[in-house]
């Protein structure tokens, strides 16, 4: 027995010897790796739907210009890229020009991906083209006139893409350049988190600084104290992507669908790389000056603060760790876009569901039983009680948010 | 994503399991199902009481609507310490109860025998509320109208308060209905309604609460729990709001 196990043992080393030897390239582990850089960059929230067959593509993008739909990336020759050679994936993901030189829009975040290494983009073939083939048939493109003619991009990429694969920065660690290549690179964290420009470029002088997207505020990651990310921890950052949340606060709307589909499944030494990176990007806050306690609208939005929000926020919005976001000194609350506070109150929200805190706990909907007025005022209370000082909401905002949110 | 459990399990699997475990003794683990995966969540849903901002009457004709009122009125008269049943919403209650669920007793067992019980069983009626609140107005107008000539609503408070004594003791009979069991039915909706939340209709600008000093559904009174024999002088909260939210000034 133990002598035919190690003969099989032999013959197995021989095996991948001569894979080795034949390919070049030991191609289980460049495949695993492919799997993981995957799952770093989120390929599926554009490019699979849910209960669809992986990378099949078909999921919306609503941009300001118009839709946007994920490609099929499976290798089916006619419909997905089946066709292509790693040298078409390697121009798609540093320029941005798939075969044929069609440029794609930015909602193919290439700005990005430019900086992913050659070498990890060889992983990411390999992995694609263990995919099983789809025939899903998608038209990626559903951008009304002018947008939808890709000449257009020419003019674009000279105003927002620089091409380039991401240079470490030899005065920094090992640790922090992993972090920065993560978060401009595969985690695109800048697609959500950086502000844009009119044409839907980043605002690179405001790398990471926090955006309005989709009626969502996508937060200030920068380590600013008032409205980024002075306040938490390394680990705090790193227990948020992992489970989703963590002692100040909780991952929802697009960003629960990140942990839940990408950061949750990231190793932590990448994730730790990541919150190492963050916290080193200084960006000094300007903070406004709190309303008055004893405003008309303060008071209005104490009270129904009391009798609405403070069952689970607690009275001084303490919260409850991974269940109830803090909403004391809340870089989220002090942010200057109320939207997503006005949101949630409106319709309510859910956080993620990961592997380490399945619970997803739901915020009920207030847009039944508080009006705009209730709604402006106990967000304004918010925005300005417990050391958050941000500026106050109007019930004409409320009332168009509320509008735009019913209509989908 | 949740799969349906299979079918209950038989009486044969549950004697072959237990004998299992009982033979495998504290050795035994059970297996536990699993249930992975979130309930499903939507945007804005939410579960509000039905009909609570639909204007008009739900359930009551107009004429029907007049005579409780006037019930209600006769119920729960104004006076120093609030104002009438009918002032408060409870026929509005009663209107939006019988309206839903409520009304048919859709969540009790309605299906016979119906026996006469012994008092200590209770309620023994066959008629669900919507039963008894139309014939119990038809039987009181019809009563009325033969000895007075008028509708119960058209009587001067000594009739009235004289009529439902004489129902709630059982000695003015109605047609179709038991009277004690009709007087029943609408004293007891009508606490109800001068009780209820105001969400549900009655009980208007919180008006009995504030009658017997009750804050309202509060969830929550951690913050209160330290402070001993002090008036908190909290203004009463309903689900639909409180009047400490209006922004004064």
């Amino acid at each position: 027995m133990k002598a035919s196990l190690s003969m099989c043992a032999g013959v197995l080393g021989l095996a991948i010897g001569y894979a080795h030897a034949g390919t070049g390239a030991d191609s289980y582990n460049l495949v695993e790796k492919g799997r993981y850089l995957a799952t770093l960059g989120d390929c599926t929230a554009c490019h699979t739907l849910p209960g669809k067959p992986l990378f099949s593509g078909g999921v919306v993008l609503d941009t300001p210009f118009g839709k946007l739909l994920g490609a099929n990336i499976t290798p089916d020759p006619v419909h997905g890229i089946g066709r292509w050679s790693f040298e078409d994936f390697q121009n798609v993901m540093s320029k941005g020009h798939s075969p044929g030189d069609k440029r794609l829009y930015g909602a193919m975040p290439f700005t990005a991906y430019t900086k992913v290494s050659r070498e990890d983009n060889q992983a990411l073939w390999a992995y694609l083209q263990t995919v099983d083939p789809s025939d899903n048939a998608v038209e990626t493109n559903q951008l009304p006139f002018p947008f939808n003619v890709r000449a257009s991009l020419i003019g674009w990429n000279l105003l927002n893409f620089t091409q380039g694969e991401y240079q470490p920065d030899p005065q920094k660690s090992a640790q922090w350049n992993r972090g920065a290549y993560l978060v401009q690179g595969l985690g695109h964290c800048g697609t959500c988190h950086t502000p844009k420009n009119l044409t839907g470029g980043d605002k690179n002088g405001q790398f990471l600084q926090g955006a309005n997207l989709q009626g969502w505020v996508a937060p200030d990651l920068t380590a600013n104290n008032h409205s980024g990310i002075g306040s938490w921890r390394p680990e705090d950052i790193v227990q948020y992507l992992k489970t989703g949340a963590n002692r100040f606060d909780v991952a929802s709307g697009p960003m629960a669908e990140e942990v839940e589909h990408s950061s949750q499944h990231w190793q932590d030494e990448d994730l730790m790389a990541v919150a190492v990176y963050l916290k080193d990007f200084a960006n000094p806050a300007e903070v406004p000056k709190p309303l008055a306690a004893n405003d008309p609208t303060m008071k209005a939005g104490q009270a129904i603060y009391a009798d609405r929000c403070s069952a689970c926020h607690i009275s001084k919005g303490q919260g409850v760790e991974g269940l109830f976001p803090t909403l004391a000194n809340a870089p989220l609350v002090n942010n200057a876009d109320a939207s997503s506070m006005i949101r949630v109150v409106l319709s309510g929200s859910r956080a993620g569901a990961t592997d380490a805190a399945p619970t997803a706990p739901a915020m009920p909907s207030f847009g039944w039983n508080l009006s705009d007025d209730n709604v402006a005022a106990v967000v304004t209370y918010v925005r300005n009680s417990w050391g958050n000082a941000a500026a106050p909401v109007t019930s004409s905002e409320v009332k168009n948010l509320r509008e735009q949110l019913q209509v989908k | 994503m949740i799969e349906k459990p299979a079918k209950g399990v038989t009486r044969r699997q549950l004697l072959l399991s237990s004998a299992t475990t009982v033979a495998m003794g504290a050795a035994a683990t059970a297996k536990a199902a699993t249930i992975a995966g979130t309930p499903q969540w939507v945007p804005f849903d939410h579960n509000g009481p039905l009909h609570y901002d639909t204007p008009g009457w739900q359930y009551f004709t107009d004429e029907q609507a007049r005579e409780v009122e006037a019930i209600v009125e006769q119920l729960i008269p104004a006076d120093e310490l609030s104002v009438s049943g009918k002032d408060a919403g409870c026929a509005v209650f009663i209107d939006r109860q019988l309206a839903g669920e409520y009304g048919t007793f859709a969540r009790l067992y309605q299906e016979g025998p119906f026996q006469p019980g012994t008092a200590m069983q209770g309620d023994q009626s066959p008629l669900n509320p919507r039963q008894r609140y139309t014939l119990g107005l038809a039987g009181l107008t019809k009563y009325c109208q033969a000895n007075f000539k008028k509708p119960f609503s058209g009587l001067g408070a000594e009739q009235r308060d004289a009529t439902l004594a004489g129902l709630e003791k059982g000695t003015i009979a109605l047609d179709g209905i038991d009277s004690p069991l009709f007087f029943q039915q609408v004293l007891g909706n009508t606490m109800e309604g001068f009780f209820a939340d105001p969400i549900y209709g009655g009980n208007r600008d919180m008006v009995s609460w504030k009658l017997i000093g009750f804050p309202g559904a509060r969830y929550d009174y951690r913050d209160y729990i330290g402070l001993h024999n002090q008036k908190l002088d909290l203004v009463p909260l309903s689900i639909v709001g409180s009047s400490a939210w209006t922004q004064k000034g």
